[in-house]
């Protein structure tokens, strides 16, 4: 068998409620101006619920336009365009087509895949029964929409398929494609995740599970770790990355923005929904030890941080039952404080603050966290942006079905 | 210019006209590549607009839908061009 080889970041491309682009995405984070509004594109006057992240409106339109694409679905759109600016990013194509085929692999994640899509297909059944179902409705509604899509856009001729698991799809996604470049069953995979659900039956699913927050003032809503949390905040986007073996990043002069040093997975195996602090410690350990890093070695935690009640003192839990005394000194940071739940995207746009957090020495502040839940035994990053002291990085995902996946980055050159 | 062929009369160029103009929006609908939809006329290839033998039956849904008739699939999946469309729906009675 082949040497396991290095997997470094070499592109990156983003789109949620605080920007559109990596720059954006990052004055914001490291600002600490959250993205968090009513929502604007959606009627929820018949919902408990109306706050959200959504993405700035003309983003999406401006972009396919300059990719000479017309809109399919919110979530096939998001990626294909924050997949444009990865793959630019990283210098695989350079501005609108037509491009060139190119084995690169496209392996993302999706919570629940062509909404927009599914939902307008639902009304039309309902309406008309099974003359309002129009022939590419398969196409449409497939789960691997966005991946194919993607692939068929950009010429991308490596494997193409999505990775659904819930709020760790992306994480799952972006594992699968770590393992892939590391074991050397690909040079160049894209991967991340793309979720867009701001649509009746999407958001009104979520409405009634009864888990978002239901603060009146948007910007104080979503509260990671913060004693007076209260649920989620649903947020739409993408975030793509370009995942490839570190030889081909230097042979070609490619930037590396970061590394993906290590990945650990679990299943729960216990509650549907309810989260289980020994499955995600397992897919912990699992990923320190596939990094060979110690706990010691982190500088900080990039948390799951749902800002629900049972998920926040779960994770608290399970951080400090593998690290140790170490969590002391590996703060924990929650960026869905600043978009919300993105759900299938979560773990990958997440993973992208990580990156810039790595690049740049610093930890985003933890929006609306004024009074720490003791219950919650971890150090946090506080209201302030903080150093970051040491060069490795956890990044936590645990999603609905007990899936749990967790990488361990680092740093670029 | 005619848009479909030499062969119609003023008042057919015009009812042509009207059809290109509602068939241009059915097609720009059901596109995922973006194009110049002002510019496609009747001798525009179906192909070049990225319609494939999938795709146009999706376009063969949202005409029936437009225009209020039913064309038979096995004759669009022959057309080649806008205007081979605009014919059929002449046919019946579009």
């Amino acid at each position: 068998m082949a040497e396991p080889r290095r997997v470094a970041v070499t592109g990156l491309g983003v789109a949620c409620a605080i920007g559109t682009d990596v720059e954006s995405f990052s004055a914001s984070l490291f600002a600490g101006r959250g993205g968090i509004a009513e929502l604007q594109s959606l009627d929820t006057s018949e919902m408990k619920v109306g706050i959200g992240g959504e993405v700035e409106p003309d983003f999406v339109p401006a972009g396919l336009k300059r990719l000479r694409r017309r809109p399919t679905d919110r979530a096939v759109d998001l990626g294909i365009v924050t997949a444009a600016q990865a793959l630019e990013d990283a210098g695989l194509i350079d501005g609108a087509p037509p491009y060139e085929p190119q084995p690169v692999a496209v392996i993302l994640g999706t919570a629940v895949g062509a909404a927009e899509s599914n939902t307008t297909l639902q009304q039309r059944f309902a309406e008309r029964g099974v003359r309002g179902l129009r022939p590419t409705s398969v196409p449409r509604v497939m789960d691997n929409a966005i991946s194919g899509g993607i692939s068929i856009h950009f010429r991308l001729t490596g494997a193409n398929y999505v990775v659904i698991s819930a709020c760790t799809s992306a994480t799952n996604a972006m594992g699968t494609a770590y393992r892939m470049v590391h074991h050397g069953y690909a040079d160049t995979v894209l991967t991340g995740g793309a979720d867009g659900f701001f649509d009746p039956f999407y958001y009104g699913v979520w409405n009634n599970l009864g888990v978002m927050s239901k603060n009146p003032d948007p910007a104080r809503a979503c509260r990671p770790f913060d004693a007076g949390r209260d649920g989620c905040v649903l947020g739409e986007g993408a975030g793509m990355l370009v995942f490839e073996s570190w030889e081909r990043a230097r042979a070609r002069g490619a930037r590396i923005r970061g590394e993906v040093v290590g990945y650990g997975e679990s299943s729960d195996a216990s509650h549907i929904t309810s989260p289980s602090a020994e499955g995600q410690a397992v897919a912990m350990r699992a990923a320190l030890t596939s990094a060979g890093v110690g706990p010691s070695d982190l500088g900080a935690v990039n948390a799951h941080g749902t800002a629900t009640l049972a998920n926040d003192v779960c994770e608290s839990e399970s951080i400090r039952a593998v690290l140790g005394d170490a969590a002391e000194q590996a703060p924990v940071s929650a960026n869905k404080s600043y978009f919300g739940h993105t759900l299938g995207a979560s773990g990958a746009i997440e993973s992208i603050a990580a990156l810039l957090g790595i690049e740049q020495g610093r930890l985003p502040a933890n929006l609306n966290l004024e009074n720490p839940d003791p219950e919650c035994r971890v150090r946090l990053v506080g209201g302030d942006a903080e150093a970051l002291e040491r060069p490795f990085l956890m990044k936590n995902s645990f999603g609905f079905g007990g899936s749990n996946g967790v990488l361990v980055l680092g740093p670029g050159e | 210019m005619n848009l479909i062929g030499d062969s119609l009369s003023p008042m057919d160029a015009e009812g042509a006209s009207e059809i290109l103009s509602r068939l241009r929006d059915v097609l720009r609908d059901s596109a995922v590549e973006e194009h110049d939809w002002d510019a496609v006329v009747g001798e525009t290839p179906i192909e070049s607009l990225g319609f494939d033998s999938l795709t146009i039956l999706d376009v063969l849904y949202d005409v029936e839908e437009e225009f209020g008739i039913a064309l038979d699939p096995k004759q669009v999946v022959k057309t080649r061009t806008v205007g081979e469309i605009i014919a059929l729906l002449e046919q019946n009675g579009a």
